[in-house]
């Protein structure tokens, strides 16, 4: 077995580069699209233009709420800037909070308390203008309720100000809670809207075609000049392949390690037991699919035309950049993976195939 | 010993060796002459164990060719008529390449000592830049790694100089009689055959050359 390795390295050592290029191809990709879609997203947030006529407590709130938005980046201008910049389409629509913000909500009217510029060419102003009306509504809501207790109770003289604390301290004791329950998922959410396309996933598809790619030693050997001497040296051929199975395999082990550090380290992805296990599987998948896959070529670009095919055939059914129908999902080779499962179907397949393989060729040999 | 019996090879109904006999002892250089198609490649491949005759028994020493196949390849020199070398690697990665494939351990001094003694004097140079002489050595050197007894040659000289020429036929002799090699070889060069060789087996259709060598004196071996 050493010595398969070592003819092996003989091999890597003509054409580092090429074997390199494939091998970190997936990480390298990976990183490229994550850092490119975030950094588009980024661009694409909608820019808002925010007025603020008052500086009371209520209008700050609902200023900083809307600053907080992911969508929006907000823009500080005054009420003549907002009506230029909306007419040349700086921004896509501009919001006044009204002078008397914070006495129309407390007592429950709505009207005009917010006033909005927008264009022909407002293509975000539903989203956002709705947004922003369910961020005051938390507000005149709140305010409402308060209001609705001043007037049923109407013998106990509560101030406003008592009632307004009261119901702040009701919705602390909820925010409180609600924001323990949510915290995963709105983490998770955020982790949606910076990243479109899950970062195991792209390096997935990446994987494949890297397989394949490094796969082609196979029919390289095969169609060689020095198949004659195969009958002459101390292992048969198909060992000889098993044999050269394995420094690859090592190899690309170890660039798997790689990845799972650089994306815990720059994608923020977890490392967890789950995802080794699940990925160790996937490579074995993967190299023995590629083996058997090769194996049944002859033609050199041929083989590079089919593996590029595949590879797109892949990136469709796995859902991975385009949302596919789960109902592909068992022939998706991704999947397993994706869902950090460790058997999979494919896995089961592949080690039959070989197997059947191996034992085919030593009965022809003897 | 080398014992061939009544050894016949037909594909479908094209008979292509038929019916030959012969014995090849320690020592001898057999030449294998014949036409275009006469079946010299097929005869040697059956000798290589890479083929199957059709008729006929083979047997290296007191092994039979049909029960010990295995054992009999590592005793098996094979150099293929088309060069069998990796284009990309130096002679010494091919070399080694084989060493570490091949039944037997040699070192790398070993390795160079036998490119060497057939005057392959290029070591670290990469294959695709040797002359066809150089090649020619190395795709032989490659197939002594594991020390054969028995050295079948495809052509071993085709399309090479004189003097590539003479220093293979050198070495060919070397190992037949220091060594006590058996080795049969083709050619189409009669020259040469007529140089080196012990014993010639002509094959062919109609073929029956008849020829005295008068180095050794030996008689022709004709069929
Ligand atoms: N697999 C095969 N099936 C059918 N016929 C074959 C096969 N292999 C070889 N032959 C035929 O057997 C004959 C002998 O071929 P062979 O290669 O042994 O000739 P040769 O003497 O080595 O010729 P050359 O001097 O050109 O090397 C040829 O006519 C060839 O067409
Ligand atoms: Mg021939």
């Amino acid at each position: 077995m050493i010595s398969i390795i070592r003819t092996r390295l003989i091999h890597w050592k003509k054409q580092p580069f090429s074997l390199l290029f494939w091998l970190i191809l997936p990480i390298l990709a990976t990183l490229a699209i994550q850092y490119f879609t975030s950094a588009i997203q980024e661009d694409s947030k909608v820019p808002v233009g925010i007025v603020l006529e008052e500086d009371t407590e209520l209008a700050m709130n609902l200023y900083l709420a809307i600053k907080e938005n992911p969508l929006i980046r907000v823009y500080d201008v005054t009420e003549e800037e907002a009506r230029r910049k909306v007419l040349s389409h700086k921004l896509d629509s501009a919001f006044v909070i009204e002078e008397g913000y914070e006495e129309n909500v407390k007592k429950g009217s709505r009207n005009q308390i917010i006033t909005s510029y927008k264009s022909d060419l407002s293509f975000a102003y539903t989203p956002v203008s709705q947004t922003i009306i369910s961020l005051v509504q938390e507000d005149t809501g709140r305010s409402k309720a308060a209001y609705t207790v001043i007037n049923l109770d109407n013998e106990r003289s509560w101030t406003w100000e008592e009632i307004i604390q009261t119901a702040n301290e009701i919705q602390k004791e909820e925010n409180l809670l609600h924001t323990t329950f949510s915290y995963a998922s709105s983490e998770e959410k955020k982790e949606n809207q910076i990243r479109l396309w899950n970062s195991w996933g792209v390096w997935a598809i990446f994987s494949v075609l890297s397989a394949l790619m490094l796969a082609d030693w196979v029919i390289k050997e095969k169609r060689s000049s020095i198949k004659p001497r195969f009958p002459f040296i101390r292992f048969t051929y198909k060992w000889y392949y098993m044999g050269n199975l394995v420094p690859y395999t090592v190899l690309f082990l170890l660039i798997d390690l790689t990845a799972v550090m650089l994306f815990n380290l720059l994608l923020s992805e977890t490392i967890t037991s789950k995802l080794l296990l699940s990925m160790l599987s996937f490579r074995m998948m993967l190299q023995m699919g590629t083996f058997l896959f090769a194996y049944c070529f002859r033609n050199l670009y041929f083989y590079y035309i089919l593996s590029f095919v595949l590879t797109l055939f892949v990136i469709l059914i796995s859902g991975v950049i385009i949302p596919m129908n789960s109902s592909w999902d068992v022939i998706n080779p991704l999947n397993a993976f994706i869902n950090q499962e460790v058997i999979s179907g494919y896995l089961m397949l592949f080690t039959v195939l070989l197997i059947i393989w191996l034992m085919k060729g030593e009965k022809r040999n003897a | 010993m080398l014992k061939v019996e009544s050894l016949a090879k037909s594909y479908r109904n094209k008979v292509i060796i038929d019916d030959i006999s012969f014995t090849i002892n320690k020592g001898d250089i057999v030449g294998l002459v014949g036409e275009n198609g006469a079946g010299k490649s097929t005869l040697l491949s059956i000798l290589a164990t890479l083929k199957k005759p059709t008729k006929g028994n083979i047997f290296l020493e007191d092994k039979s060719f049909d029960h010990s196949k295995k054992a009999i390849r590592r005793e098996i020199g094979y150099v293929p008529q088309d060069l069998a070398l990796w284009e990309e690697f130096t002679v010494e990665e091919n070399m080694i390449f084989f060493e570490q494939l091949s039944w037997v351990n040699r070192n790398k001094d070993e390795l160079r000592q036998l490119c060497v003694d057939m005057k392959l004097e290029k070591w670290k140079e990469p294959v695709h830049s040797l002359s066809g002489g150089m090649k020619r050595k190395l795709n032989l050197a490659i197939s002594l790694i594991h020390q054969p007894n028995l050295l079948l040659l495809d052509e071993p000289t085709v399309g090479i100089d004189l003097k590539s020429k003479t220093e293979i036929g050198n070495y060919l002799h070397t190992l037949a009689k220091k060594q006590q090699k058996m080795i049969i070889y083709t050619s189409h060069d009669m020259e040469e055959i007529r140089q080196l060789c012990d014993y010639v087996i002509v094959i062919g259709k109609d073929t029956f050359y008849k020829e005295i060598l008068l180095k050794s004196g030996k008689p022709v071996l004709s069929f």
